[in-house]
């Protein structure tokens, strides 16, 4: 095996330069961590990479991606080291067509067609309306239909793209909260994602500008409560 | 912070204020005897532990106090808040194509579910419920049904009537939205 030249001063993924010495390497994080093991990786080992310099077998490898990024290995770190803002980092500097599975795409999808999984804006529209139809007509919620860009309305609802996609039903359990509380909500007609993927595959830039049109939303619409996006 | 002015300007709630805010004011009514078997919340990393580090608020007490209101027993898994596990699908890890190593993340989940003794898991997570629904309950072989938290609320509902003047005014609104919008139910479009 080659030796490793270390320079931690390097580092593209160091937080603090002092972390090869703020680490003690007791492994709490991985005693702590459900998938330490896999790919005989951990987040100590993770950690231990980042302070070595050793930045480009960590951004190369799967962990970042298969940690959940769930925070307990850092709540438990008795040093505080930042082991999330390591691995979203370490994903954010994957080259964009080498992040893994459909969320990169996902974010261009929304960037693009204002949702990541690109319903086009005529489908949603119809699609909502013939919900509403049902719940109006037939299952008992009479005058229910899904405000679309309501000018006004206090509460603002973005929209999770896998249900209309896939599991449309499920969009009615919000829907008949909001009949029986008789509330003045609305959703947009377009850029009404909730699912800001940003978030997971590091990218920092497309995240705020999906956050940004959730910001327009409130203003156009002059509405008063935002709904977070679940 | 991104668009501070926000937080200013506008109420922003999370789903757990607002279910909380509309049973607390009576705005919504609800049925605890719908939901008897013994009953048990997942808890998100994002709203919970996440949500303590990044903003000092975990959502941990308002999702149990929701799920009380409408489940008569409510039962806790071990460990949990600051201390809980994830389901194995965060982060991403969802929609990633490592589904194998997912699977075996939430083995740890799927234990604690079964210790619990609970037949009803409420996650108030998109991504946490389809991890637990569509991976952890047929793999471990769970006995177990898994419910959004706004799925049991709207579940548990008493629906007070609108009268002939609310449903004649949603009506109208409705016709003028979908005229603006060309919107034909009749038409057929697909």
């Amino acid at each position: 095996m080659e030796p490793i030249a270390v320079n931690p001063k390097a580092g593209k993924l160091k937080v603090a330069p002092e972390w090869a010495d703020v680490c003690f390497t007791c492994g709490t994080c991985a005693g702590g961590c459900p998938v330490t093991g896999v790919d005989r990786m951990d987040p100590r080992k993770a950690i231990r990479m980042a302070a070595l310099g050793l930045d480009q077998d960590l951004i190369d490898s799967r962990f970042p991606w298969i940690c959940t990024m769930c925070g307990r290995c850092e709540y438990a770190c008795p040093q505080g080291v930042e082991i999330l803002k390591v691995m979203r980092r370490a994903r954010g500097l994957r080259d964009r067509d080498k992040v893994p599975g459909p969320i990169h795409k996902g974010v261009v999808m929304c960037l693009e067609k204002g949702n990541n999984l690109g319903i086009p804006k005529d489908d949603f529209l119809f699609l909502l309306a013939d919900l509403a139809r049902e719940m109006d007509e037939e299952e008992g919620f009479p005058g229910f239909y899904v405000p679309v860009d309501k000018k006004g309305a206090n509460l603002f609802v973005t929209i999770n793209s896998k249900e209309p996609f896939g599991e449309p039903d499920d969009m009615k359990f919000w829907w008949k909260i909001f009949y029986a509380a008789r509330e003045s909500w609305t959703v947009a007609s377009e850029n009404w994602e909730g699912v800001n993927w940003g978030l997971f595959s590091g990218d920092d830039e497309a995240m705020k500008t999906i956050v940004g049109r959730i910001v327009d939303h409130m203003e156009r619409l002059e509405c008063s409560t935002l709904l977070l996006p679940e | 912070m991104w668009y501070p002015e926000v937080f200013e300007k506008y109420k922003v709630v999370s789903v757990f204020d607002l279910l909380k805010e509309y049973l607390e004011t009576g705005r919504i009514k609800v049925d605890k005897s719908i939901h008897t078997e013994p009953t048990t919340l997942h808890e998100p990393c994002n709203y919970g532990r996440k949500s303590q580090k990044a903003f000092g608020h975990g959502y941990f007490e308002e999702p149990r106090w929701i799920i009380q209101q409408c489940c008569e027993e409510f039962v806790e898994m071990y460990p949990n808040r600051m201390n809980q596990f994830c389901c194995g699908g965060g982060g991403g890890a969802w929609a990633m194509p490592y589904t194998e190593e997912r699977i075996f993340y939430g083995r740890v989940k799927a234990k604690q579910i079964m210790d619990s003794g609970a037949k009803l898991v409420i996650a108030p997570c998109h991504n946490c419920r389809d991890q637990l629904m569509k991976s952890i309950v047929p793999e471990y072989q769970l006995d177990v049904e898994i419910k959004y938290i706004w799925e049991l609320v709207a579940d548990s509902l008493i629906v007070e009537p609108w009268s002939e003047e609310e449903i004649k005014k949603a009506r109208e609104e409705r016709d003028a939205q979908y005229e603006r919008d060309g919107i034909d139910l009749d038409e057929e479009q697909w």
